[in-house]
């Protein structure tokens, strides 16, 4: 593996490379409230490689939240429609990106186009994209990706992988694009005494996390195998399903969810001009699978919870994504005004495995 | 945005396929057929469907839905039959023939007829329970020496609820098809059975060895059919149904129509009852 170092003050010089050919974008810290948001910059400079995890996933850079994905026009009296296929095709540029987001776009990855059927959409979005991603030698509080096989470290997906290695960087090549960009950057070569180092840094995260992280660690395999085989008791479902505003936060939160929906939309441009516009859906919804004619097989709460934590924690789901659907970014923890963040609900289903 | 991807395996993936409709034609109350064409001729040509597949029909300036193919994929008119149960549905209705409307499909994986040959073939379907089943039907009647009997039940509320009855009038006369034909509550002048579709399973002389059973309809009767089929010794793994679902995209992207674990777009319509016992969730 190619590697080289580059000092904590050029580091900057990357994701100014980057803006010559890509929008850029990257965890900024938002001066009034102090949060960290995962966004376009306009001033590349704003990117703060040592900010805390985003409070949004990178997802809405290759799945936008509201996307149009087609226009067109119909004349009723005429008969004639036309249409247009509407996608943007920027280049983009990721830098900063935690290890646990980049798994949940790999996740996105393996569903959108990996699968029977391309998802075009997403392929117009993901295929122009560079991305580098930051490992975490520190852990956040409500971080657990060490139970879900996403971190502290990228294992595979990037361009350029960066290590803070206290006075500099270890910059370490993914691809034959990053690895033109680090010859862009003449950057000093690195050895494997820096790697060790590496190691050493990310020995130290891991043995910084949460309790929660700890104690969930063995479970959540083990969560995996009862929800996979359908031997959780109906009323854990239900203790999960009461805990549940509908308000669909964490799904809107997740790296890896990707549910959607699709409406037609008429433009007032011109007569008879629409848009079809796919805009992000939540599974906790009553309306999710409601069908015309107002039937509605998952009416109960508890039925569609079942199903957001089947998708993070079954093998059948993990056959689309080759990994578990759950990154352990915690944010589902963070956001949720109940108490059923991924964490918990491993507590509540290993609470009836140990009684 | 490349041409080539939005036909996938022979499929019309993102972008509708602009089709005419040629002519439309009143089945029973709040159902209507339309007969449809795509206006581009090379994938009009191409445009090959398996019994249960189906289609997602565009009407312009209202949206999407899903919906069942009723023609046979050889020898028969194409078209859809709908019934007005939301806004989308009522835009279709409200169309006229020269109209356009757009076409994405065919998806799902269709009946696995090279499976059946040389059996008995049921068909149970409850009102317009017909319509998915209609072109599995017609196919099997086509090829009917590669079968051994071939039965259709079907039950209706009123006489005026019987679905395709010019359909039903050809069928009747069809040489070794079987049909039976039931209302819930006749008019006065109703000359065939009355009562629910299982209660002709005696008089039908059911066959239970070596046969496939297809149940389609709202789920009481669907239940209660199910119920009175196993009761005679058919397994489960003989029963097929098509389900239905809430679908967005048809090729498994938008996860709405996710039933357990398989989707209903990708992995079904079809499934047999012994998956969908599996699958844990309300039919």
């Amino acid at each position: 593996m190619t590697m080289f170092l580059i000092k904590k003050a050029d580091v900057g010089k990357i994701a100014q490379e980057l803006g010559r050919e890509y929008q850029v974008y990257g965890p900024m810290i938002e001066k009034g409230s102090g949060q960290t948001f995962f966004d376009r910059a306009e001033d590349v400079a704003e990117i703060n490689l040592s900010a805390p995890i985003p409070s949004n996933p990178p997802k809405s850079v290759v799945f936008p939240q509201m996307e149009r994905i087609l226009s067109y026009e119909y004349d009723r009296t005429k008969n004639t429609v036309k249409m247009e296929p509407d996608y943007e095709v920027t280049p983009k540029a990721l830098v900063g990106l935690r290890p646990c987001d980049l798994a949940g776009m790999l996740c996105l990855d393996r569903f959108f186009m990996g699968q029977e059927f391309v998802d075009e959409v997403y392929l117009n979005h993901r295929k122009k994209m560079f991305i580098v991603t930051n490992t975490c030698v520190t852990p956040f509080k409500q971080c657990f990706c060490v139970c879900t096989d996403s971190g502290p470290a990228a294992g595979e997906g990037y361009d350029l992988n960066l290590t803070d290695l206290g006075k500099e960087y270890l910059v370490e090549v993914g691809s034959e694009k990053g690895a033109a960009l680090a010859a862009k950057l003449s950057l000093a070569p690195a050895n494997d005494s820096h790697l060790a180092l590496k190691k050493e840094k990310v020995d130290q995260s891991i043995a910084m996390f949460e309790d929660i992280a700890v104690d969930s660690k063995a479970w959540v395999s083990r969560v995996m195998n009862r929800v996979t085989t359908g031997f959780v008791k109906d009323d854990v479902w239900e203790y999960i399903g009461d805990q549940c505003f509908e308000c669909g936060a964490c799904t809107f939160v997740c790296p890896s969810c990707s549910c959607f929906n699709i409406a037609d939309v008429n433009n007032t441009d011109c007569a008879g001009c629409a848009d079809r516009l796919r805009t992000w859906d939540s599974c906790s919804y009553e309306g999710y699978s409601r069908m015309a004619g107002g039937h509605n097989p998952r009416k109960p709460v508890e039925d569609r919870r079942n199903k957001r934590f089947f998708c993070k924690l079954s093998y059948s789901q993990m056959k689309k994504y080759l990994r578990p659907g759950c990154v352990g970014c915690g944010r589902c923890a963070w956001v949720c005004p109940g108490d059923i963040g991924l964490p918990n609900v491993v507590t509540y289903v290993r609470r009836e495995i140990t009684g | 945005m490349s041409q080539v991807l939005n036909i996938q395996n022979g499929k019309i993936v993102t972008i509708p396929e602009i089709a005419t409709i040629e002519e439309i034609r009143d089945e029973i109350r709040e159902v209507k057929t339309f007969y449809l064409s795509i206006d581009n001729k090379d994938i009009w040509n191409n445009f090959k469907y398996r019994s249960g597949q189906f289609v997602m029909c565009t009407i312009f300036g209202a949206g999407e839905f899903a919906v069942s193919l009723p023609p046979s994929p050889e020898n028969d008119r194409f078209h859809i039959t709908v019934r007005t149960v939301g806004r989308v549905t009522s835009a279709l209705h409200a169309l006229k023939p020269g109209d356009k409307v757009g076409l994405r499909g065919p998806f799902g994986n269709g009946f696995p007829f090279e499976e059946f040959k040389g059996k008995n073939l049921v068909y149970v379907a409850g009102g317009i329970g017909l319509i998915p089943l209609r072109s599995s039907i017609v196919h099997a009647l086509q090829h009917k020496k590669d079968f051994g009997r071939v039965l259709m039940l079907h039950g209706a509320r009123t006489p005026d609820d019987l679905m395709y009855k010019e359909n039903l009038k050809e069928w009747q006369s069809f040489e070794g098809f079987e049909t039976y034909i039931t209302v819930d509550v006749p008019t006065p002048d109703w000359k065939g059975e009355t009562g629910f579709v299982h209660t002709l399973f005696d008089k039908a002389n059911l066959p239970v060895e070596n046969t496939v059973a297809f149940v389609c309809g709202p789920p009481v009767m669907f239940n209660t059919v199910i119920g009175e089929l196993m009761k005679r010794g058919l397994s489960d793994e003989n029963i097929y149904s098509t389900l239905e679902r809430h679908m967005k995209c048809g090729v498994g992207k938008c996860q709405h129509c996710a039933v357990g674990r398989t989707l209903v777009c990708t992995d079904g319509p079809v499934y047999t009852y012994r998956q969908i016992k599996t699958l844990g969730e309300e039919i």
